[in-house]
């Protein structure tokens, strides 16, 4: 079903200007619950990315950054929803291997190189991201399919402005976690507000 | 005769050989690239055939490099639109008087870039002179001499601890274990070991990650029964009270809690109060996956220690994430740390 939803990346690469607007109607409407979860991210001065995991057509987990919230720079978006399939699995006795393996997660934001990783070796079977992370990327930084083989298929592009927008206002404000030494604006020491410390996606 | 006490020393240490995992521009040969060279005619024209040559033909990229090699004279990069025959064409028509060379043009393979150690230095100073600014602290790295003594025996000491760690991992095929140290009290912040069995995400090295923001009023996996302690000086929330137990009998020499964590109004000055893994040394008894890796990166990590290489490491094997140029935050690794004990552990 999502063969011909959207690009690949290799055909994105040759053609970076292109966004991607061909996603099926149901596609669409899941990224629009990931959009909706990175809206409530910003909401509550989290990084705004939001993420669900989507099994047999239907919402098994949902998620958004909590990095802030946890005192704990691991906790995106990603991971947030790979717990919770993974509590429901166990609860309900599930093979974990086997359903990760049937999941296709949509996220607003280019998964980072941890949470590529780790969702590449739970064999996912699709990643469908909107606009690119150019400061953690896990294609874009360091290309972890380079080193990990996966055979998740990874597809990009879809309200990848929107997706950007809502980065670009969260740094537009200061990150509530990060010391003062970073916050503050001292001497030469001023602070981009796209500065360090607060992109955690 | 300080000598042979010295080397005793070292072979009954070999435990103690671990050494840092650096980025290739330190460990590998300087980029080359080849460049015109002539002679000059008469030697006491060198001084201004070579501000002649700065002011005509200036190369910016090649700051680094010397323009004078004896009599030889640097000209300019090789490219694949000149042939050695155009040289003196292009020298004429950038207004440089080449009676003063010999019209004898050669090519040589020079320095791209500045050395970075020493050891690179020396080779492509011979080929070519260059300029070389000495880091005093990337030469004891590359020479692997950063550590006193002391500092490799706390190493030692911190990695044995992971090792026993280790063994509370719960799936015999996966046994890892983590410490976090905070080196400024030389205490153990936190420590983790291997629970994938129960989420594929508890890794070692995340679950310690998690056990520090436990210490900082964090945590998402509040799985540990530790304890907290208002009376303590130090929070002791990032370790088990079991394993707590158990190290506290073992390692009676050792110091274990977190700076207490402060909220934001509460601190007076920007840098004290505990924020993520900054400033911290984590020991883990195998090299971390991608996963774990960045997860150290996300956390800004001060300094990876590991001790046996893992098919899927992140950080020398498979790649070295800690050496990614484009991220914001870079860690030190060192790699071989009790390399024996923690392999051991991997056969158990």
């Amino acid at each position: 079903m999502l063969q011909s939803a959207t690009e690949t990346v290799n055909e994105d690469k040759q053609n970076p200007t292109s966004v991607n607007d061909n996603l099926t109607e149901l596609q669409q409407k899941f990224m629009e619950t990931a959009f909706n979860f990175a809206y409530n991210a910003l909401a509550v001065q989290e990084v705004p990315v939001g993420c669900i995991f989507v099994y047999n057509n239907e919402i098994l987990a949902s998620g958004r950054n909590t990095v802030n919230e946890t005192h704990n720079a691991t906790r995106h978006a990603e991971i947030n929803c790979i717990d919770e399939v993974n509590n429901f699995c166990r609860s309900k006795n599930l093979d974990v291997k086997k359903i990760f393996s049937e999941i296709d997660v949509y996220v607003t934001v280019e998964p980072c190189i941890m949470c590529a990783a780790a969702l590449y070796d739970l064999h996912v079977r699709s990643i469908i991201f909107g606009c690119k992370n150019d400061r953690f990327g896990g294609q874009t930084v360091f290309n972890v399919a380079s080193v990990l083989n996966p055979v998740t298929e990874v597809k990009n592009g879809y309200r990848a402005e929107e997706a950007m927008n809502l980065l670009k206002e969260f740094y537009k404000g200061t990150n509530p976690s990060a010391p003062l030494d970073k916050v503050k604006v001292k001497g030469k020491k001023a602070r981009k507000p796209s500065d360090e410390a607060t992109l955690k996606t | 005769m300080s000598c042979p006490p010295k080397k005793i020393k070292l072979e009954q240490n070999t435990d103690n050989q671990f050494y840092p995992v650096l980025s290739e521009e330190f460990t590998e040969p300087t980029p080359m690239i080849d460049v015109y060279i002539d002679t000059v005619t008469d030697p006491r024209n060198i001084s201004k055939v070579v501000v002649e040559l700065n002011t005509v033909l200036p190369l910016p990229e090649l700051t680094h490099l010397k323009r004078i090699k004896g009599k030889d004279v640097l000209l300019f990069p090789c490219n694949k639109d000149t042939a050695p025959d155009m040289v003196c064409e292009i020298l004429k028509k950038n207004n440089f008087d080449i009676s003063y060379l010999k019209n004898n043009v050669r090519t040589m393979s020079v320095a791209e870039i500045a050395p970075k150690t020493r050891k690179q230095y020396e080779v492509v100073h011979k080929l070519w002179p260059c300029n070389f600014h000495s880091n005093k602290y990337v030469e004891k790295l590359c020479t692997n001499t950063l550590f006193s003594a002391s500092e490799i025996e706390s190493h030692v000491n911190y990695m044995q601890v992971a090792i026993d760690i280790a063994r509370f991992s719960k799936d015999p095929l996966s046994i890892a274990g983590v410490v976090v140290v905070d080196p400024k009290i030389n205490s153990i912040v936190a420590v983790g070991f291997d629970k994938r069995i129960d989420n594929p995400c508890q890794h070692a090295v995340m679950v310690a990650i998690d056990n520090v923001a436990l210490t900082q009023n964090g945590g998402a996996w509040q799985q540990v029964n530790a304890r907290l302690d208002n009376q303590a000086s130090l929070d002791l929330r990032g370790i088990p009270d079991d394993i707590l137990d158990v190290l506290k009998k073992k390692y009676r020499n050792l110091r274990f809690g977190a700076t207490k964590f402060k909220g934001k109004c509460e601190i007076e000055t920007p840098s004290d109060g505990p924020y993520l893994c900054t400033g911290y040394y984590v020991y883990v008894t195998r090299e971390p996956c991608v996963m774990c890796a960045m997860g150290l990166i996300h956390s800004r990590a001060k300094r990876v220690f590991y001790g046996t290489k893992s098919e899927n490491g992140a950080l020398g094997s498979l790649c070295k994430i800690h050496t990614v140029k484009d991220l914001n935050h870079h860690y030190e690794v060192f790699a071989g740390l009790l390399e024996d004990g923690c392999k051991k552990l991997k056969q158990k």
